[in-house]
């Protein structure tokens, strides 16, 4: 089956499943020694990592990239000098308030599937295409349901997985086991994290801490809503369109009020007591969020700017993490 | 009185403007010495080199005194509209209106130039969590709190979508601080898919027929906010003659960069033509008056080129110039290492190209927004400007990055990519912070380099 990748939450696993292809959220990794970015000063390093990880992957039949930051949707620009392998870029509008921004959403996915016709997929039929969301609503729920039950850098890493890897392969019970408990609630938040920052857990673990709430990208953040049934019976591509554009919430809307109303209730119900922020050096659209959530959260707040340039953690940032708890202690 | 075109410093200006005083100079209400500009804390202009005509006065002073005019409408009882980003669309709008005014709060990113850093503004960004990271446009940031540069507007108007992150995270901050802003969506400007409809854009470029329709849709939503600030209607009636207006601006700019630019001897400093070309975007906050310094300034130029004579030497490189300086010094810098302007792309194309008359209104401007040279690819863009070169003769290109702005940071690539394969003339990069002073010997070797190289391929 042919796969497609892309890393952007707001790109819908099922309508590249539904046209009978294998969508792949890939987590980009280390870099390698050369860069296919000929700068990297002011290159945010996540945009870097996936020009990369795209450029050197041999198993790929398409990439998809999305507007939804600036430098990725010039990066677009650059994987399409690089190499052959067909790519799209998909337009996420930044308002979200107005009906037009809904359909231009939903025209964008409808351009999606004729370029995944193109590569070899099938037009689903919403018959279709609602047992597909409903297959993947089904298999994420069962993700979600394991949070608390796993350490904090498994439950992530299963995201990671389903996201990655679609449906198959979650089989993750959770009859017998007790839910984790002890250690200082935390959240983390911001961008996505790149294969090698999972370690991020098992720091915060060790230091006395866990993760309550992955607010990052690629964490419970970056997931589509909950389908509703009814709706996905009647008009699965709305509900589809509904679920990701209109409840995947982000810095990078305009306005971005809605990430701070998710946040509010989801920092409360998990009772954290401190956030870590999680940013890449040149990512101005969480760096400029950074001294806002300060002021809003009423929470401690540990700012981690990350270079990328590092095979995992850096030992400043570990120190800081294992500070950061020993404060909150 | 030495007539002759050259560039003087500031204090040589004050000088001549005594004397052209005495001699009869009739100005306008706005006139005056330039070195009185000093006096407000615009300090870059004592080292700034100005073009010596009576016309290029007038532009200098006519730009430093936009801040009066805004106090003066407000006063006079007019709605004063802040545009955001979209460089461009949504004056136009605004000045169809006849008690609006609209600008460019961006435009604070000049400040800590012409103020030499001493506003304070880049240091209150800093206090918001808005650091040196971020394009210089964090200024804007600062004017906002401090409210010493400009009125605060009645209404903010915002585009987001296919716009550098740095503009966007930065509006947001401002929202976030409690100032209400429309955001409108642009989004990215791509191919038209095969069979599907498309339009041409003013300036050559393509684009679906929906993502137009799209984009129209959008500026009815900034007409009905316009129009609910202004109290009355803005029809197509207002919006065209507003379009027709707007086309006598970007008529006489494109005739002004035409002359220039092609002139055997460089007829107007760089520094000067920035600062007209800027005019285009919201007219300097008074439209009518735009179109009388634009025309002084052609009439100027024409002059000279009709009699030969120039401000600069006649083996001058002939040099493009992409992207806005932060500090306008730079602009003297490219002519004392031996460089001219000869053809630009600061951002903002689509704000010279003549917008359609002959269109419903509200669909001409969406296809003008749609045209903005950044809202496409880099490949389109340097598409434009290997077009621009073409046109006007230009030997080398000079892509000025703007430190921290994250279309900086990829797009240089391409466009050197595309130029130097296309029209295989020497491309050279420079980054240019707010105030140069400390790097100017690197500057003008990196530029002094460029020169030479141009200079050499002439002799081949």
């Amino acid at each position: 089956m042919k796969t497609i990748i892309y890393t952007c939450p707001y790109v819908p696993a099922e309508w590249i499943a539904a046209h009978g292809l294998r969508p792949s959220r890939i987590m980009p990794g280390a870099a390698g020694s050369t860069s296919s970015v000929g700068r990297t000063e002011g290159v945010c390093p996540y945009v870097r990592r996936f020009v990369n990880e795209v450029i050197m992957n041999t198993q790929a039949s398409g990439v998809v990239v999305t507007t939804v930051c600036d430098q990725m949707r010039r990066a677009f620009d650059i994987i399409m000098r690089r190499c052959e392998l067909p790519a799209f870029l998909m337009n996420v509008p930044s308002t979200w308030q107005s009906v037009a921004a809904h359909k231009l959403y939903l025209d964008e996915l409808r351009r999606l599937g004729e370029f995944l016709v193109r590569l070899g997929g099938k037009s689903p039929s919403s018959r279709a295409l609602a047992k597909v969301m409903l297959e993947y609503d089904t298999a994420r729920t069962s993700v979600l349901a394991t949070r608390g039950y796993l350490t904090s850098s498994q439950y992530s890493e299963l995201i990671a997985e389903f996201n990655r890897d679609g449906k198959s392969g979650i089989t993750t019970t959770i009859n017998e086991k007790k839910p984790f408990t002890g250690g200082i609630p935390l959240a983390i938040i911001g961008g996505p994290l790149l294969r090698e920052d999972f370690g991020i857990f098992d720091v915060v673990e060790n230091s006395g801490g866990r993760i309550v709430l992955d607010a990052a990208e690629t964490g419970e953040r970056g997931m589509c809503a909950h389908f509703d049934r009814r709706r996905l019976r009647d008009e699965p591509l709305i509900e589809l369109s509904n679920a990701y554009f209109g409840s995947i919430p982000d810095a990078f809307r305009r306005p971005n009020n809605q990430l701070y109303n998710w946040l509010k209730r989801e920092l409360a119900c998990r009772e954290v007591r401190g956030i870590i922020f999680w940013r890449y050096i040149w990512c101005d659209i969480w760096h400029a969020e950074l001294h806002r959530l300060k002021q809003w959260a009423n929470l401690p707040v540990l700012d981690v700017d990350v270079s990328g340039d590092e095979q995992a953690l850096t030992v400043r940032t570990t120190q800081r993490i294992h500070a950061f708890l020993e404060v909150l202690q | 009185m030495n007539n002759a075109p050259g560039q003087i410093t500031l204090e040589e200006w004050d000088e001549r403007y005594e004397q052209l005083r005495r001699a009869g100079l009739r100005e306008p209400g706005y006139g005056g010495p330039l070195g009185r500009h000093v006096g407000d804390g615009d300090r870059r202009l004592l080292k700034l080199r100005y073009d010596n005509s009576v016309a290029s006065l007038r532009l200098w002073n006519f730009l430093l005194t936009e801040e009066d005019r805004l106090h003066n409408a407000r006063a006079e009882g007019k709605r004063i509209v802040g545009t955001m980003k979209d460089l461009g669309t949504v004056p136009v709008m605004a000045y169809s209106l006849d008690n609006v005014v609209a600008f460019y709060p961006d435009g604070a990113w000049w400040i800590p130039c012409v103020m030499e850093l001493s506003a304070g503004l880049l240091e209150t960004a800093d206090s918001l969590g808005i650091d040196e990271s971020f394009c210089p446009v964090r200024a804007m940031l600062g004017a906002f709190v401090t409210g010493a540069h400009f009125p605060i507007p009645d209404q903010l108007v915002c585009s987001v979508g296919a716009t550098c992150d740095d503009f966007s995270a930065i509006a947001q901050r401002l929202n976030g601080l409690g100032y209400p802003i429309l955001w409108w969506e642009i989004p990215h400007r791509r191919f038209p898919e095969v069979d599907e409809a498309a339009v041409r854009l003013p300036g050559g470029f393509c684009a679906p027929k929906r993502q137009v329709e799209f984009v129209k849709s959008e500026l009815e939503r900034v007409r009905t906010a316009l129009e609910r600030l202004a109290g009355q209607r803005l029809d197509d009636k207002k919006l065209s003659a507003g379009i027709q207006k707007a086309n006598e601006v970007r008529r006489y700019l494109a005739e002004l960069r035409q002359v220039t630019f092609t002139a055997k001897v460089c007829p107007l400093p760089a520094l000067e033509m920035l600062i007209a070309e800027m005019l285009a975007i919201h007219f300097c906050s008074d439209r009518d008056e735009t179109i009388s310094v634009l025309k002084e300034l052609i009439d100027e130029v024409k002059t000279r080129v009709q009699a030969g004579r120039g401000v600069l030497g006649d083996d001058t490189a002939r040099i493009f110039w992409v992207n806005p300086v932060a500090d306008l010094q730079v602009m003297n810098l490219l002519e004392d290492c031996g460089g001219r302007i000869c053809g630009t792309e600061y951002l903002f194309s689509h704000a010279l190209d003549t917008i359609p008359e002959e269109l419903p209104p509200a669909e001409a401007l969406a296809r003008m927004a749609l045209a903005d040279p950044m809202v496409g690819s880099s490949v389109d863009r340097a598409e434009r400007i290997c077009a621009d070169i073409r046109r006007f003769g230009s030997e080398a290109v000079l892509i000025s990055r703007i430190p921290g702005a994250s279309h900086c940071a990829l797009e240089g690539e391409v466009i050197g990519e595309v130029v130097r394969s296309r029209l295989e003339v020497p491309v050279l990069e420079i980054e240019v912070p707010p105030v140069t002073d400390s790097i100017r010997p690197t500057l003008g070797t990196r530029l002094e380099a460029l020169i030479e190289t141009v200079k050499e391929r002439r002799k081949k």
